[in-house]
């Protein structure tokens, strides 16, 4: 027994020197064309989807920011909840030196803004969100981009796929059913699916949509649940806005056709998805940091589109679009970007019958119900030019909602 | 003689009979250096540096003032929640309902957070938060012991399944009733004044944990109520034939036991989220499982042992921060640690008989 505790007392010595001689403390970063920059992750690349594209952005950004004699030092951080750990996650990013730290998730905001005033000198940037850039502190910031213009176009390809299946009589003209799997009846997925609603419906005037809400903005089974129960409500057309690949995969097996969200979805659904259209938050990364290092100011509210390259299109599935889509495409793309197409053009949509006229954009007194600045004007519902967040909550006339998330 | 032999497996087990209190901590100590050994295994497969890895463990939960504050702060509801547990699992009554139990006590503190918070004072607030957090934890406790004792139910399945609804609950709240902006999923943030002041830059819930330590130690011990706790612990039969009223002593037992789950709730809530959403208890109503039956449910015990699991999840953090580990390399470093503690209590209380050994005892 005396041999075996004097083993233990060594073993004990030993692996307390081996704490004491561990890792020093890594100090920040000197350099001042070095800079240390924080993301924290929802999810992880494996999703394919939504974590995935922040990550592409991450490593465009550091490319495109190398060549301008600035390197970047990223910390990522993945999975982590919508909820105080994420408060850790950003104080324990600000302590290990980041100067900037983006949170990728629409729900860490008020985590995020918790831990702000402590960080004065570090710049915290909420994606999708909407609070930190008007809450009057100048280091917390929003970004996001107009991803309707690229539903639209991806509408537009779905639509002309839609109107090719009628004129060659494979289906009727009101059997022309988009199916939207949504994650949640929310601004942001609601403006979406009715851009991508009017993008089909400028090029398929009998197209209809039926929406079905998951309730979780990433769960596999229940987005796979629901595209499959829309497919069985007659819909040939799958959508989404939700963070996984398998609203592209049931609509592969059911034989209808797919436009996705995020990611290019050809690759594992090359007979069903047509196109996809993502943020390219590259760009943003790009210019924010570039700011940041330039001792500028990062914009409290940013949002681009496709003019600027931060919504983009992913490559067109050629071999099942329809003729000609590619052309319309490029043609819509031109419009939308010199400002000659509005994507919510009031003439284009009816709500109870009715031509809208009038809906507020943003809340300023925080009841979550938007209260000022009115959206509507020169004939069109403008979107995201009061706040980067969508704000579009109309309910408008043509989309079935089957049930609704909140 | 031979075939007796035969039989005699390879390996018996035999309850020890003493164990001087050297050897048992000896024991202890040798467990946690095995785990660390052990841990070193799957970061050598990811390609780090163990030791590095370990010094980065310590750095990230203690070396500064912010990350030691965070350590604390992550110690708090699993030494509430242990402390909680102590006396049911005295009782051999085996509660592993506290997640739900803190989840009620969560919901009904920010009851008050969200619809009182401008129509009471900041300190009457937080005392009618903590009252309600306690009473719909020890009434969500209850339930179970209620069924126990009438009908003599599985309590493990029954509070076990009970934390499911609770969570439900929080759930329905957080995406109905409750929710701010409109799909958003997020219950907005407490107002300041339903929020807990902070002592040494740490929520004063450590307060409330340290005297619950000093009162639970003083109820287990040293009251007639604790003493008929140990009595049912170990044979009911026995405290019925000493005339203790069985079923009102477990009803009794589980209020108080789910009463501090549900002020820890509270604690939670208003001392570190500020908002309420279904994965507030987070695990700490199992965890401080593990940190009851470590401490052998002495309650001074308990505040060591929720410190160790404190710096482990908080240093685990930084270290995937730092080194790029996945958050999941971390978790199984933990889990070898939490293994190894509890396995060493089996060695602590039985010892190991190979066949050999009892030939020669035979021949002797």
């Amino acid at each position: 027994m005396k041999k075996l505790s004097f083993i233990l007392i060594v073993l004990m010595l030993l692996s307390g020197f081996a704490f004491a001689s561990g890792s020093g403390e890594t100090a920040a970063a000197t350099d001042p064309n070095t800079v240390k920059v924080g993301l924290l992750c929802i999810g992880d690349e494996n999703d394919q989807g939504y974590t995935y594209n922040f990550i592409r952005g991450r490593d465009e950004a550091t490319e495109m920011l190398k060549a301008d004699g600035i390197n970047v030092e990223w910390v990522t951080k993945f999975n982590i909840g919508e909820d105080a750990t994420c408060t850790d996650a950003n104080i324990e990013a600000a302590e290990e030196g980041c100067q900037i730290i983006i949170n990728n998730s629409y729900g860490f905001e008020p985590f995020m803004l918790e831990v702000v005033d402590e960080y004065p000198e570090i710049e915290f940037i909420s994606c999708t969100n909407c609070a930190s850039a008007f809450d009057g502190r100048d280091n917390t910031h929003n970004a996001f981009a107009n991803i309707y213009e690229g539903r639209y176009i991806a509408g537009v390809v779905a639509g002309m796929k839609l109107q090719q299946m009628i004129d060659e009589g494979q289906i009727a003209p009101e059997e022309a059913i988009i199916g939207y799997v949504g994650a949640y009846s929310f601004a942001e997925v609601i403006s979406g699916f009715t851009s991508y609603f009017l993008g089909a419906r400028s090029v398929c005037p009998s197209v209809t949509m039926k929406v079905s809400f998951v309730g979780s903005w990433s769960d596999a089974t229940a987005e796979s649940d629901a595209a499959l129960a829309l497919v069985d409500q007659g819909c040939v057309m799958i959508s989404q806005h939700s963070d996984n690949t398998t609203p592209a995969t049931a609509a592969q097996s059911r034989g209808v056709f797919h436009t996705g969200y995020n990611n290019d979805m050809t690759g594992i659904a090359p007979n069903a998805s047509l196109i996809s259209t993502r943020i390219d938050w590259g760009i943003y990364f790009y210019e924010a940091i570039k700011a940041y290092v330039n001792g500028e100011k990062i914009p409290q509210d940013w949002c681009k589109g496709m003019a600027d390259g931060a919504v983009v299109m992913t490559q067109l599935n050629e071999a099942i679009a329809a003729p000609g889509t590619a052309e319309k495409v490029a043609e819509v793309e031109a419009a939308i970007a010199d400002g000659s197409l509005q994507v919510f053009d009031t003439s284009t949509f009816t709500v109870g019958g009715e031509t809208l006229t009038h809906a507020f954009a943003l809340d300023t007194d925080g009841d979550f119900t938007a209260d000022s600045e009115e959206a509507v004007y020169d004939g069109a519902f403008h979107e995201s030019v009061f706040q980067s967040a969508p704000y579009f909550t109309v309910q408008i006339d043509g989309i079935e909602w089957l049930n609704a998330a909140y | 003689m031979n075939t007796a032999e035969n039989r005699t497996p390879l390996i018996r087990l035999a309850k020890r009979t003493e164990m001087s209190r050297r050897n048992m901590w000896l024991i202890r100590v040798g467990s946690i250096i095995i785990a660390l050994i052990l841990g070193c295994i799957p970061m050598l497969l990811t390609g780090n540096n163990p030791f590095e890895a370990y010094g980065v463990i310590i750095q990230g939960s203690v070396s500064r003032p912010v990350y030691l504050k965070q350590t604390i702060r992550t110690a708090i509801p699993l030494l509430g929640c242990a402390l909680a547990i102590a006396p049911c699992f005295k009782m051999k009554f085996w509660n592993i309902g506290a997640e739900g139990q803190i989840t009620m006590g969560a919901v009904f503190a920010t009851y008050f957070a969200l619809f009182w918070s401008d129509k009471i004072p900041h300190g009457l607030l937080l005392i009618i938060m903590a009252l309600s957090g306690a009473i719909a934890g020890g009434l969500w406790a209850v339930i179970p012991a209620f069924f126990k004792a009438k009908w003599n139910t599985n309590e493990t399945l029954f509070t076990l399944m009970m934390n499911y609804i609770a969570i439900g609950i929080v759930a329905w709240l957080q995406g109905g009733p409750w929710e701010g902006r409109k799909g958003s999923q997020l219950i907005p943030m407490f107002s300041d004044s339903a929020r807990l002041p902070t002592v040494f830059g740490v929520n004063c819930g450590w307060i409330i944990v340290l005297v619950l330590v000093v009162l639970m130690y003083i109820y287990m011990n040293k009251t007639k109520q604790g003493y008929e706790i140990a009595v049912i612990g170990d044979s009911v039969n026995t405290a019925r034939y000493a005339g203790m009223n069985v079923g009102w002593i477990i009803v009794r037992t589980m209020f108080i036991s789910g009463a501090i789950s549900g002020v820890v709730g509270f604690i939670i809530v208003s001392g570190a989220n500020f908002t309420l959403y279904s994965g507030v208890a987070d695990g700490v109503g199992f965890t401080s499982i593990t940190v009851a039956w470590l401490s052998q449910l002495n309650s001074f015990a308990m505040i060591a042992i929720s410190m160790i699991l404190a710096i482990l999840e908080k240093g685990s953090n930084t270290l995937q921060t730092r080194m790029e580990v996945p958050a999941s390399i971390a978790d199984i470093i933990t889990g070898i640690l939490l293994f190894c503690m509890l396995s060493c209590e089996f060695f602590i209380n039985y010892r190991l008989i190979f066949r050999h050994k009892e030939k020669k005892e035979v021949t002797a």
